[in-house]
């Protein structure tokens, strides 16, 4: 089969499993007995999960027209990535799962357990409570506490014990995942004509849905398929496109993806949940492996739920913004984020008075796919020159 | 605003709300640093470090109740701080960039404290200031007690608070006096002990005092507390309480009905709201809101007594306990009916309430009402839509009385 025709095949396969998580996790259910544990975003730590013998489920991939399911339980101002995922649930998507955990990150996250809880309940629920402050040495010793709580809460419900090395086994395939997806996702900045960013990040997404063995191989043969594209391409000449970096929680709706594709867009890096984020840094592979999952969480690129380093938010987006040679930055928004919203006037103004165009889009989980995000976004690369 | 008329103590409230500001003014010329600290923060603490604390929220609870915080809210909206964020926050910042002063202005701090057991919006709000004054900013992280608190919780906020005292040692180049902690501890317990007796008037039927009385009376266990001003203040309440009592002074002589009230109070509606509810003999009594500053601190073990009270305040317990709680007012007050209040700048407090609305009249039989709106912007009152629930509420209180 030619190169092109089966990396194509490849793709549709990602794309199927963000398409429609529900037969996703339906599939997952008839391959073995194993327990499947789904998670909120963002930052909770797959590989404990894993380690117990779970399979760990991103609830990541969403069904918009489940919002508006959530709305006798859910004021209609929160935000829809929430209100979607209770939705979702109410509506029967996750009646398979075993178990769910919700890291508390803002004042949304840190109320909807007791809802669902009411309202739809597991075998197994879990506030995974983070530490907002991350600069003071309590917070580490606080993240590792927490991170044994859940172990144990883990082992209760899953019957066994985790063995410091299932756990760093866990730990190597999480951190082999993360670092093939990102000499993927270098590949997709350099080559977006070969890897689109919507593909890039339905790639990401359907990690958080599937067993990362699965995942790591089907990159595997995608990169062979690939490597052989670069070579072909070197000598046709690249297409120009303008290189923008993403801040925000969530690439929601997945509309976005298609409006740069179609712009001759390259997403070049991100600070999303469910992006660039997620593979950016990998858990130190010696030591005490729940001292390293700790680690990893405080060397993540920050993000606006946490305080101390949350300061220092502008100084790493300019700092990819240079590494990545981008040529402006577009926040994608989700409304009625709370942390967001506070951190956007303050990143904004630091952004310009550095020199570095920036944009604002405002979305929501069930927003329809859109005319308004497509003026908005050629009006704002136009404004900084068009494609280069 | 009174809303029960003619308490005496109104006009000394509002003498000494303004010497507070006077004095913070003075504390600053005298180079006594001025602390931003959240209402749930070990304000005693920053007492005992000899700096000048100062709410912000208060100011946001201020400038609400003189009706004006769309026009502060705007000067921050300008910046591109959304509305759709908690509106004392939006004040708070408006008025840094505000020219108009029609509630005063807020005193520009030194170093910014601020714990987040009340809510995220607060943790953003207090970040961003430090960031604007160009201050130091110290997070007290106060993580969700969702049943009971954990060693691990607890260990971590004492630790937290040791990295306080560290800071403050830094910052004021002085030994921290632990003395000086136990007298302001001391005047914190003597404040909230006569607090507690105050709100527990509300209980009596007819009663000298309600809730709405008691928001207008809160500033000072929030602001004043752990000082000498405080205890003064609720001992001229508390003697001013009793005298009515004396005199068969009462809100409503007639007092029909007793009511639940969940959470804050929309500010600048308290006088609508109190009227509302008057018309049909009905007190508000009880509130999780007005009830949260009811501590009690152990002086053997002050910094554990500091993260005990701080911490498993309420607002940060999980989704039965805090059902629980509400419930235990209701008996403890003999309501006869709940009102909640889905408040959009307070995620924390309205959030669950659709459901927990459902649960309170399953356990209690009461009749009950819930309501959206915003505690300072009037941008989100509806004043149609809430008379018209509010008339289907006292129908259904009216019949179970019968």
């Amino acid at each position: 089969m030619p190169a092109r025709k089966h990396a194509k095949k490849i793709y549709e396969h990602f794309n199927k499993i963000v398409a429609d998580p529900v037969l996703q996790i339906k599939r997952l259910k008839k391959t073995g007995s194993f327990r499947i544990i789904g998670w909120v975003p963002t930052d909770v730590p797959e590989e404990l999960i894993h380690a117990a013998g779970a399979l760990p489920i991103g609830i990541v991939a969403l069904e918009r027209q489940a919002v508006s399911l959530s709305t006798p339980h859910m004021q209609v101002w929160s935000c829809s990535l929430m209100r979607c995922a209770l939705g979702m649930a109410l509506e029967g998507s996750f009646d398979l799962l075993n178990g769910l955990i919700i890291p508390v990150i803002c004042d949304t996250t840190r109320m909807v357990t007791g809802i669902w809880k009411q309202v739809k309940p597991y075998a197994f629920m879990d506030n995974f409570l983070l530490p907002k402050q991350v600069d003071r040495p309590s917070a580490k010793d606080y993240l590792i506490g927490e991170m044994g709580r859940l172990k144990a809460r883990l082992e209760q419900f899953m019957d066994r014990t985790i063995t410091a090395s299932e756990l760093c086994a866990s730990i190597r395939l999480y951190n082999h995942n993360r670092s093939v997806m990102r000499k993927l996702f270098s590949l997709h900045t350099e080559h977006p004509e070969l890897l689109s960013n919507r593909n890039m990040y339905n790639i990401i997404k359907s990690s958080m849905l599937m067993p990362k063995e699965l995942h790591t191989n089907m990159i595997a043969e995608l990169w062979q398929e690939l490597e052989k594209k670069v070579d072909d391409n070197k000598s046709a000449g690249k297409k120009c496109h303008v290189r923008l970096l993403l801040s925000g929680k969530v690439w929601e709706p997945p509309v976005i993806m298609d409006i740069f594709d179609g712009l001759d867009i390259v997403s070049a890096g991100d600070d999303f949940c469910t992006g660039y984020r997620y593979i950016a840094n990998d858990v130190p592979e010696t030591g005490e492996p729940l001292r390293a999952l700790a680690e990893r969480q405080f060397n993540r690129l920050p993000i606006a739920a946490f305080a101390g380093k949350s300061g220092d938010r502008a100084k790493s987006i300019i700092k990819m913004v240079e590494e990545t040679h981008a040529h402006g930055v577009l926040f994608v928004h989700l409304k009625y984020c709370e942390p967001e919203n506070f951190d956007y006037p303050m990143l904004r103004d630091d952004l310009s008075a550095y020199g570095i165009p920036n944009c604002r889009i405002e979305t929501e989980i069930d927003s329809l796919p859109g005319e308004n995000y497509f003026e908005q976004i050629k009006a704002f690369i136009d404004s900084i020159g068009g494609v280069v | 605003m009174v809303v029960s008329p003619s308490f005496k103590t109104t006009s000394l409230f509002k003498q000494m709300m303004a010497e507070y500001h006077e004095r913070g003014v003075a504390a600053k010329e005298k180079g006594i640093p001025v602390a931003w600290v959240t209402a749930t923060f070990p304000v005693e603490i920053i007492y005992a470090a000899g700096l000048f604390p100062y709410y912000p929220e208060n100011f946001g609870a201020r400038i609400a109740a003189k009706k004006v915080a769309d026009r502060i809210s705007a000067a921050a909206e300008e910046k591109g701080y959304f509305p759709d964020l908690c509106a004392y926050a939006r004040c708070g910042i408006g008025n840094a960039f505000s020219v108009e002063r029609p509630a005063g202005e807020v005193l520009k701090p030194d170093v910014v404290f601020c714990s987040n057991a009340q809510c995220g919006s607060l943790q953003k709000w207090f970040e961003a200031a430090g960031r604007y004054y160009q201050v130091p900013f110290f997070l007290i992280d106060t993580p969700l007690i969702e049943n009971t608190p954990t060693t691990l919780i607890k260990r971590y906020i004492v630790e937290q608070l040791h990295e306080l005292l560290d800071f403050l040692e830094l910052y004021t180049g002085n030994t921290f006096n632990f003395s000086r902690l136990a007298e302001v501890i001391s005047l914190s317990n003597e404040a909230c002990r006569l607090w507690n007796e105050i709100l527990n008037m509300a209980a009596l039927k007819p009663a000298p005092f309600g809730y709405f009385d008691a928001c207008y009376h809160l500033a000072p266990i929030v602001a004043w507390r752990g000082t000498k001003w405080a205890v003064d203040y609720y001992k001229e309440l508390k003697k001013e309480l009793e005298e009515r009592l004396d005199n068969n002074v009462y809100v409503i002589s007639d007092e029909r009905y007793k009511l639940y009230f969940d959470h804050i109070p929309v500010w600048p509606r308290l006088r609508w709201f109190s009227n509302l509810l008057m018309e049909r003999k009905a007190l508000a009594v009880a509130s999780q809101y007005t009830h949260s500053w009811a501590w009690r601190f152990d002086l053997n073990r002050p910094l554990e007594s500091l993260v005990k009270n701080y911490t498993e305040v309420f607002i940060n317990r999980g989704y039965e306990y805090r059902l629980q709680q509400k419930i235990i007012l209701m008996k403890e007050f003999k309501v006869d009916g709940f009102i909640l209040f889905s408040n959009r700048s307070c995620k924390p407090k309205a959030l669950g309430l659709y459901d927990k609305y459902q649960i309170i009249s399953d356990r209690t039989g009461l009749p009950g009402v819930i309501f959206e709106a915003d505690m300072s912007d009037e941008r989100y009152f509806d004043e149609e839509y809430i008379k018209k629930l509010f008339a289907e509420f006292f129908d259904r209180l009216e019949h179970n009385s019968n």
